[in-house]
């Protein structure tokens, strides 16, 4: 098991390997109707969403409340690359990433000024400012949204039911999560993490504190832009300004800080945990907002590094003692 | 000539933090900058590093590169390394990481290798983790490396901040205060952890320290600062017999006359 251990941390990408080998048997195994599998696939998108948030924010510490309309930008570049160009996600997932990291850059620019809640409201408006410009677009298709966006075919075989999507969204959610852990794991991850910390320690350590803010931005907003191409594709194929306000945010944002700040599994974890309650929870709509409110607020106060940080700091902590003990015998 | 400052100048409003400083350090010394409290120390370091833009006219060079008007990483960039009065550790990361951040000007790999997370990038991180581990024992934190910076007592953060410092391998390391509220058995640890750091990396050092015993037994010159200027410059014993030195810190001496004045007022 140890030798295990070992192979998997020099070679992280076995790792992943492995993970999409059980992935691509869950299905098989567990899931009894088309519904399970729509499920799975919001939860991969969700995951891909989280994982780009928990770097700006968990890592680099920029409260972002804008995240949303990065989402709604990548939908909508894949939406409309469609519309007009009657393009396949091969295509519109690539140029929603590109188009979304250079919305990214726009979102990073205040953050060199602002900090904490004035950053969070800048970030904000322009979240809210995207939807709003795609609800009155005439070339957005405005309130009507974009209905049976295609979904890909390889080898002559479309992967247009839920099930079939499943291969699709999980595969770009293996791939985003295995960036997210690289970069996170590298120098780049401590130099966010020190950014966060201590901007003007870390610019002392020759920490370029602009450049990492921006990168952040950019990253996370790549991951948006990819979630939003894979949300845009998703079957039945439609997309409305009403799925990008700022109760989808909310959501978001309880799933990292649920999950854990600067985990570096913590937006995964509360991904899936979020989403499959906010699916349990559907019946009570009126009362969604509120349970997510409540979540983030009961986190923040007696879990602050929500279920990551807690799992992790009682391992270590257990670890810590234990070579105390062995040191006093 | 290491460090050189020419006419370096700093007003807050109308006062003058750092008035008319001309500083230099060969490569090599230890030198000591004493004052009382306000008298500019804290200031000049931060000019020194970038973390204030000095005023116009004045001159920063660091090892042959002018580095006045450049911003702080650049400078860290450099080889200047330095700790604060307040230690800005980062709280809420782990002590190998803390240290590990430090690294970061020596790390070699692109961010591209990051991102597609090609071997030799973990076996680079692994590189580092281990020198920084030895770095960690040596200041004596191995045990604590997995804990948060926050867990540590007051005297270990002072070595962990030291240690952060030294993680980029610099050339010039400026100490601000590094002893303060240490019981005297654990200055005296500190600076002997200090000294075996200078030898081992072959450093050049500056430290602001209000402890008198610490400036005199390591430093090899000594500049006092009062009310932003420099009044006296050399051996700590010559310093410790200055006329400016003692008037600045214990005030003047004043005769009949002037004391009649003086409460008068």
């Amino acid at each position: 098991m140890e030798k295990f251990k070992n192979i998997i941390r020099e070679y992280p990408f076995l790792g992943f390997i492995i993970a999409y080998l059980i992935l691509l048997s869950v299905p098989s195994i567990f899931f009894t109707d088309l519904y399970q599998s729509h499920l799975a696939s919001l939860i991969f998108i969700n995951i891909i969403v989280a994982a780009g948030l928990n770097i700006v924010k968990g890592y680099c510490g920029q409260v972002t409340v804008g995240h949303v309309g990065l989402y709604a930008v990548g939908s909508y570049t894949a939406g409309c690359m469609f519309m007009y160009l009657g393009s396949d996600l091969w295509v519109t997932l690539p140029a929603a990433i590109i188009v979304t990291g250079l919305f990214g850059i726009a979102f990073g620019i205040p953050s060199f000024r602002l900090e904490g809640p004035y950053l969070a409201l800048a970030t904000l408006g322009g979240g809210e400012a995207i939807r709003i410009f795609i609800e009155n677009g005439a070339f957005f298709n405005s309130t009507y949204g974009i209905s049976s966006i295609s979904q890909p075919v390889i080898f002559g075989v479309p992967f247009d039911t839920p099930d079939k999507y499943y291969y699709i969204s999980m595969p770009v959610m293996l791939i985003a999560v295995y960036f997210s852990y690289s970069i996170l794991k590298s120098s780049v991850g401590r130099a966010f993490m020190s950014v966060r910390e201590d901007p003007i320690s870390a610019a002392a350590s020759g920490i370029d504190i602009k450049k990492y803010k921006i990168l952040a931005f950019i990253l996370s907003a790549m991951f948006a832009g990819a979630a939003g191409a894979v949300y845009a594709h998703l079957p039945p194929g439609y997309i409305h300004p009403n799925n990008y306000t700022v109760i989808e945010m909310v959501t978001f944002l309880a799933m990292v800080v649920f999950g854990g700040l600067g985990h570096i599994w913590g937006g995964i974890i509360g991904a899936i945990i979020i989403t499959i309650v906010y699916d349990i929870t559907r019946p009570l709509y009126e009362y969604q907002l509120f349970i997510f409110g409540l979540t983030i607020v009961l986190t923040i106060l007696f879990m602050p590094k929500g279920i990551g940080g807690f799992i992790d700091k009682i391992f270590i902590d257990k670890r810590f003692k234990k070579k105390k003990v062995e040191e006093g015998k | 000539m290491l460090l050189k400052t020419k006419n370096l100048m700093k007003a807050f409003g109308g006062l003058k933090a750092i008035d008319k400083v001309d500083f230099e350090l060969p490569a090599g010394e230890i030198r000591g900058i004493i004052g009382p409290n306000g008298s500019g120390k804290s200031t000049f370091f931060n000019l020194v590093s970038g973390v204030y833009d000095p005023d116009p006219g004045s001159y920063i060079e660091f090892d042959g590169h002018d580095i006045t008007n450049e911003p702080p990483h650049k400078i860290g960039a450099l080889g200047l390394s330095r700790t604060f009065q307040l230690l800005r550790l980062y709280q809420d990361m782990s002590v190998i990481n803390n240290v590990m951040s430090g690294y970061h000007t020596r790390v070699k790999y692109k961010f591209l290798d990051a991102v597609i997370g090609r071997k030799k990038i973990w076996d680079q991180e692994k590189e580092i983790k281990d020198e920084m581990m030895e770095l960690l024992s040596f200041v004596g934190l191995a045990d604590y490396a997995e804990l948060n910076a926050s867990e540590l007592s007051g005297g270990q953060r002072r070595l962990l901040v030291l240690a952060r410092a030294i993680a980029m391998k610099p050339k010039l390391l400026m100490l601000d205060e590094p002893a303060a509220g240490l019981s005297p058995v654990n200055v005296d640890n500190l600076m002997k952890i200090i000294m075996q750091l200078k030898d081992k990396y072959g450093l050049t050092l500056i430290i602001i320290e209000h402890i008198l015993k610490v400036v005199m037994d390591t430093c090899n010159t000594v500049t006092v600062l009062d009310h932003g200027q420099k009044i006296a410059e050399g051996t700590p014993n010559q310093v410790k017999d200055d006329n400016a030195v003692i008037e600045a810190y214990l005030g003047k001496k004043m005769n009949d006359e002037e004391m009649r004045k003086a409460l008068a007022v």
